[in-house]
């Protein structure tokens, strides 16, 4: 039997070729992904960023008026920061949980997309 | 009772790494007395491990809080089903699940096949022992179920987003499935140790395969109803890691359930074939782990779980050995035929194959991006959901081409002109539904009107080729068209069973299409009276009431709803204050119009201290074909799954030199 080159193996090489061309494609232009930080990891950033940390202290305003004001500080330290935030508030949201949420700084307060605050499951559940 | 379930749990251990030690050495040297002793082992390990789960169960419905776990889980105040479903709701139940699954599994797959498992691939014991010999492991010396206690007064009660029905069902479905591509897997590695790696193992684990495979998407789709329903954000799919794990698997088990054909038909792709299979595998592990191990619930902390380590160090093993084991018998592995023509069935299913597989790979990535970013350049990232819809499209569109043209195709060399002329009237079906829907106002999404041609282009290939085959088969004969279409499908279940799971993936995409792109949502502050238009409806808030639920305080609005004047009755969205587990979990309203498959959608974000309420209210067309697509999906599987005396007997006639080997089921 003549051993010719197999198309199966163009086919692959070609189709991984056009993997990489799309993800190359997607990620410079959509930038992939989105930092995630701390409150003590804010300074610098001027750009939209997720802010992940423990909310302290009592919460305040409402959240479908002008605004639920209350501040996050870092799961391993003391930094803290405010938090501007309108939209669903999550069942579990509270004071000591931990929070994740999109938004800028904004003059020193981490003003955050409608409807973007999400909690983590407190450490007594299993994730599901 | 612990006592007996920790003792129970330590036997199942003992039992099942003898198994593994003592059914390795014996398949090695060729032992067959030692092969049957590490056989009985294997069973006599799920009857142990049965007891340890009557064990854990006893102790839940008794409600037994000197058990760690039940105190942990389970609270006075909850229901008994919910209290019995806590079996899989932690960490330590769900692995006793996982061990109990597979240790059944195992022992009937092993049953199903005595002569093969016994002569031609005498490791497939050793290898099933060996992964059970990890799960058993974990289950005595790092997360026992059966660690006790001084009994609190009231346990910590479940978590309220998992007091729902479907959450009895998707847990233990889903491990059904994950298990499931243990026995494949296990197969698979058996024949390359035993150097078989002709396509006997496939064709024995085909209907494992596929249950597996059918148990894993009906999981997938109860867990996005439970979503849909009980966190209750409008959608149904969020490209969550949590769900993305059990999607990964599935693309791949799709994937090999299509290349085996190309296997079994033209003994090609081999070595492919045995990849798909510990790919499946480790992916179904690593879901296990991401579930189970904690990793996403901490999002800056690298995992805090005790099981985290252990099961990355058991994938790294399962990878490795795959690996290694696949080098080794790469020669045996080579195949004796060649693609063809890069226009025929075989390559379409190639085709299909890269794109699910490559779809699978960045759902991959996209999960594991954020730990690796994190654990190496100790920055966290999120890899939100327009990464994972832009790849569903880009991949995804064309899968669902192929889905159409693959049926099309003529095995080994097609011409573009045969296939030009079988795809004529498929592709004008759908450009006239692209047409008509474009008409009808569908252009304000292009994204969903291109998916709807799509969907059309299938459904019309599928109907050709099912007219196409009846047509055929009244023409052999005098049988009605009834009787020729059930001949049909009968004669070619596994062909005729996969279209009408193709028809069930085409119906998803519709659902899918139609919440996502062409929904509406508006939000509101109603103060009693205040009404509400969206959508064609019209909603009035009625005010609110509360009342005592069994387990928590239930606080619900009243919402009149209506249609062009029409009163359709009313909804009550809600909160429930669960008092054990002293949390708030919102309870959306839904309307369903089976008919026109369209749901109403609403939450009540916020009830104000005035009598006002805030509504968020969704008007989700066709949503409700998504949920009618696993019942059709179910349908297909059956069918494809359906025993068959005749392909059975083809079967006996093709392994009959050399081993006999009569698979276990004759026609009655």
């Amino acid at each position: 039997m003549a051993r010719r080159r197999s198309p199966a193996r163009l086919v692959i090489a070609l189709s991984i070729a056009a993997v990489l061309a799309v993800f190359l494609l997607y990620t410079s232009i959509a930038g992939g992904s989105t930092p995630s930080l701390q409150p003590s990891q804010l300074a610098g950033h001027d750009g939209t960023v997720n802010l992940a940390g423990r909310v302290v202290g009592e919460p305040t305003g409402s959240a479908r008026g002008d605004g639920l004001r209350f501040t996050v500080q870092d799961l391993k330290g003391t930094a803290t920061v405010p938090v501007l935030y309108r939209g669903s508030v999550p069942d579990l949201f509270r004071t000591g949980r931990d929070v994740y949420m999109r938004g800028a700084l904004q003059n020193g307060v981490f003003v955050a997309e409608p409807d973007s605050l999400v909690t983590k499951c407190p450490s007594k559940y299993s994730s599901k | 009772m612990a006592l007996l379930g920790r003792a129970a749990l330590f036997l199942a251990f003992g039992l099942v790494v003898y198994a593994a030690l003592v059914g390795g050495y014996a398949a090695w040297r060729g032992r067959r007395r030692l092969l049957e002793s590490a056989r009985n082992a294997l069973v006599a390990a799920l009857v142990a491990t049965v007891v340890a789960s009557a064990v854990l169960l006893g102790a839940l419905a008794a409600k037994d809080f000197t058990f760690a776990y039940v105190a942990d889980h389970v609270s006075r105040e909850l229901p008994t089903g919910y209290t019995l479903a806590a079996f899989w709701s932690g960490q330590e139940g769900s692995l006793l699940l996982w061990l109990l699954v597979l240790l059944a599994m195992g022992v009937a797959a092993v049953a199903f096949n005595p002569r093969l498992t016994r002569q031609v691939l005498p490791w497939t014991v050793p290898v099933l022992a060996a992964v059970a010999s990890f799960f058993a492991l974990l289950l005595v010396f790092v997360a026992s179920p059966f660690v006790t206690q001084a009994a609190p007064a009231d346990g910590l009660g479940l978590n309220p987003s998992l007091q729902n029905p479907y959450m009895l069902v998707h847990p233990p479905l889903l491990y059904l499935g994950y298990v499931g591509l243990t026995v494949p897997f296990a197969f698979a590695m058996a024949a390359l140790a035993s150097r078989r790696t002709d396509e006997r193992w496939i064709v024995v684990t085909r209907r494992w395969t596929l249950a597996a495979w059918t148990f894993l998407g009906i999981s997938i789709l109860l867990g996005a109803k439970w979503a849909y329903e009980e966190v209750g954000w409008g959608g149904w799919y969020a490209w969550d890691p949590v769900e993305n794990a059990a999607l990964m698997p599935w693309l791949v088990a799709t994937a090999y359930l299509h290349s085996v054909m190309v296997q079994e038909k033209k003994d090609m792709l081999r070595v492919w074939n045995v990849i798909l299979v510990a790919l499946a595998f480790a992916l179904s592990l690593f879901g296990t782990f991401l579930t189970r191990s904690g990793i996403l619930n901490s999002i800056h902390s690298f995992t805090q779980s005790s099981i985290g380590p252990w099961f990355l160090g058991f994938i790294t093993v399962v990878v490795t050995a795959s690996i290694v084991l696949i080098l080794v018998r790469l020669p045996l592995l080579r195949s004796r035929t060649r693609l063809e023509s890069l226009v025929s069935r075989e390559a379409a299913f190639l085709y299909n194959n890269l794109f699910l597989v490559a779809f699978a790979l960045t759902v991959l990535w996209g999960v594991l991006y954020p730990i690796l970013s994190e654990a190496v350049r100790g920055v966290a990232v999120t890899v939100g959901a327009p990464y994972y819809d832009f790849f569903a499209t880009v991949f995804g569109l064309p899968i669902v081409l192929l889905m159409g043209l693959g049926p099309l195709v003529a095995w080994r060399r097609a011409s573009l002109r045969a296939l030009g002329t079988s795809v004529l009237w498929p592709a004008g079906v759908a450009l006239c539904v692209g047409v008509i829907l474009l008409a009808l106002g569908a252009g304000s999404s292009p994204a969903g009107l291109v998916g709807y041609s799509f969907a059309a282009f299938v459904l019309a290939a599928i109907a050709l080729e099912f007219t196409r085959g009846t047509r055929a088969r009244k023409a052999l004969g005098s049988e009605s068209w009834m009787g020729a279409f059930s001949s049909l499908v009968g004669r070619n279940r596994r062909r005729y069973g996969g279209y009408v799971v193709h028809a069930a993936i085409v119906l998803l995409l519709v659902g899918a299409v139609g919440i996502g792109a062409y929904g509406t949502t508006r939000e509101a502050k109603l103060a009693p009276g205040d009404s509400l238009a969206v959508g064609g409806y019209s909603l009035t808030y009625a005010g609110s009431g509360q009342r005592r639920g069994p387990n928590a305080q239930e606080l619900r609005a009243r919402v009149l709803v209506s249609r062009d004047g029409e009163a359709l009755g009313m909804l009550r969205p809600g909160k429930n204050r669960y008092f054990a587990e002293d949390q708030v979990s919102n309870e959306v309203a839904i309307r369903s119009d089976l008919l026109r498959g369209e749901d109403l959608f609403v939450i009540a974000d916020q009830f104000n201290g005035d009598g006002s309420v805030f509504l968020k209210v969704f008007v989700n067309p066709l949503v409700n074909l998504i949920w009618l697509a696993g019942f059709v999906f179910l349908v297909g599987a059956a069918v494809a799954m359906w025993p068959d005396a005749r392909e059975q007997r083809r079967l006996a006639r093709r392994f009959a030199e050399g081993h006999a080997y009569v698979p276990g089921y004759t026609r009655a």
